[in-house]
């Protein structure tokens, strides 16, 4: 029961933040409400893999590539490039977090004395920076598994031929 | 003379013989608005082909970051051909154009619509507004906050980041109204940013400070560039790909330059 609230929060916390971007990125105002579903569906994704012992990034490119393969679908049910809904939703799993502290690493490495006194900054720092790069690249992935998955040349006439 | 008699090619006569000029000029504009609006390379080729071929014409399409050239061939008389460029501005982000210049194009292929329609569709769509301001600003202020409670934050540092992440975007409207350089912009707008979601680090408010510094500047962050880079280089359009890459590359360098001026300036980088 208590499992299913956080899912029910994360899903709510995450439909806000991909609607909140889908409005700064001029997303039409007849499609928000996909881009804040397919966020949601995505983070709660994430979510459930990471409760259950999955790694960060393999659990980011599951919600990922769900993102995208929903996007496709949607995209031929509502008249719109996926794009328009899939950016704002994986923008929900963007890594913040790791971005901010292999940044403020950097800010230590500058001083030379902290950099000698606690060397473990320096393994901290690109553990950071990697992992960050690395989601980032998951969340690409995720956006464009259309052009990786179907050789069709865009999504529209994928589904042309069933007319 | 009557309607019964019509010409057999009249139809197809009326859509080439669009000179290859307007045709050219035309594909350009498009092609300008949809890389302005955030398109990746594939996408911009796709939608000109589809008009292209519409009216009669072979394309020959070559997309830099920072210019389009095209070059028409008519597949009816092969001496109207035409060569042209155009350069275009940095790219922006409006999802709104570029679903719109889709279904037009598509439009254009479906039921060959003539150009000087076109044309004035494609006018009214450029002229396509922004979400009013004020559910921007919100929005963002939401999701920031939104993305601190995800990340573990509590209800006070979400709070910060609501207040932080609003003023933020709304002195980034402002530095680009003045036609600041936009990278100022950028670097500007993480600073006041991090000033004020630093504040609850200052203070002690809240469990986890650091989430609200680490999620609040994140409606600055250049996703659209980062991705359309990757999907680039996955298409094989090497060069667009690279530009874009080091475009938002550099956005985000922008963005830790201002925050670190913020951290060193409160002093946060000792806590």
């Amino acid at each position: 029961m208590e499992i299913l609230v956080q899912i029910a929060r994360d899903l709510l916390l995450a439909f806000v933040v991909a609607v909140g971007f889908a409005l700064l990125f001029n997303t039409p105002r007849r499609v928000l409400w996909v881009a804040g579903l397919l966020g949601g569906a995505g983070h709660a994704i994430r979510f459930l893999l990471l409760q259950h012992q999955v790694g960060i990034i393999p659990a980011t490119l599951s919600g990922a590539v769900f993102i995208g393969l929903a996007g496709i679908f949607m995209a031929h049910r509502v008249h719109t490039p996926p794009v328009v809904f899939t950016m704002p939703a994986c923008i929900t799993m963007i890594p913040g977090l790791f971005a901010y502290r292999a940044m403020l690493g950097c800010i230590r490495i500058t001083d030379l004395s902290t950099a000698k006194q606690n060397p473990e900054v320096l393994a901290v720092t690109v553990h950071y920076f990697v992992i960050t790069a690395s989601l980032l690249f998951t969340l690409a992935i995720g956006i464009c598994i259309g052009a990786l998955l179907f050789r069709k040349r865009s999504v529209k006439s994928m589904f042309r031929r069933t007319f | 003379m009557s309607d019964a008699s019509p010409p057999l090619t009249q139809d197809r006569d009326e859509h080439a013989s669009a000179p290859a000029c307007r045709v050219a000029d035309f594909l350009l504009d498009l092609g300008a608005g949809l890389l302005a609006s955030g398109a990746h390379t594939g996408r911009v080729a796709r939608n000109l082909e589809r008009v292209a071929e519409a009216w009669g014409y072979r394309m020959e399409l070559f997309v830099t970051f920072t210019g389009l050239m095209v070059s028409l061939k008519s597949e009816v008389d092969p001496t109207e051909r035409v060569a042209r460029f155009r350069r275009v501005p940095l790219p922006g982000v409006h999802f709104g154009i570029l679903t719109e210049a889709s279904l037009l194009t598509w439009r254009v292929a479906e039921e060959r619509l003539p150009i000087g329609e076109v044309e004035q569709r494609w006018a009214a769509i450029r002229k396509l507004s922004h979400h009013p301001r004020g559910s921007v600003l919100a929005g963002i202020g939401a999701a920031c906050a939104s993305l601190c409670l995800l990340v573990g934050g509590d209800w006070r540092n979400a709070g910060v980041a609501f207040v932080a992440a609003l003023t933020g975007l709304f002195v980034r409207q402002e530095v680009l109204k003045l036609r600041f350089n936009p990278m100022i912009a950028f670097v500007t707008a993480s600073f006041i940013t991090t000033l004020i979601a630093g504040m609850d680090t200052v203070f002690h408010l809240g469990g986890s400070p650091e989430k609200t510094l680490a999620t609040s500047v994140l409606y600055l962050i250049p996703g659209v560039p980062l991705i359309n880079s990757t999907i680039d280089l996955i298409e094989g359009n090497i060069p667009t790909g690279i530009s874009r890459g080091v475009f938002g590359g550099f956005i985000l360098l922008c963005i830790a330059v201002g925050m670190s001026l913020s951290i060193l300036l409160l002093g946060l980088h000792n806590f």
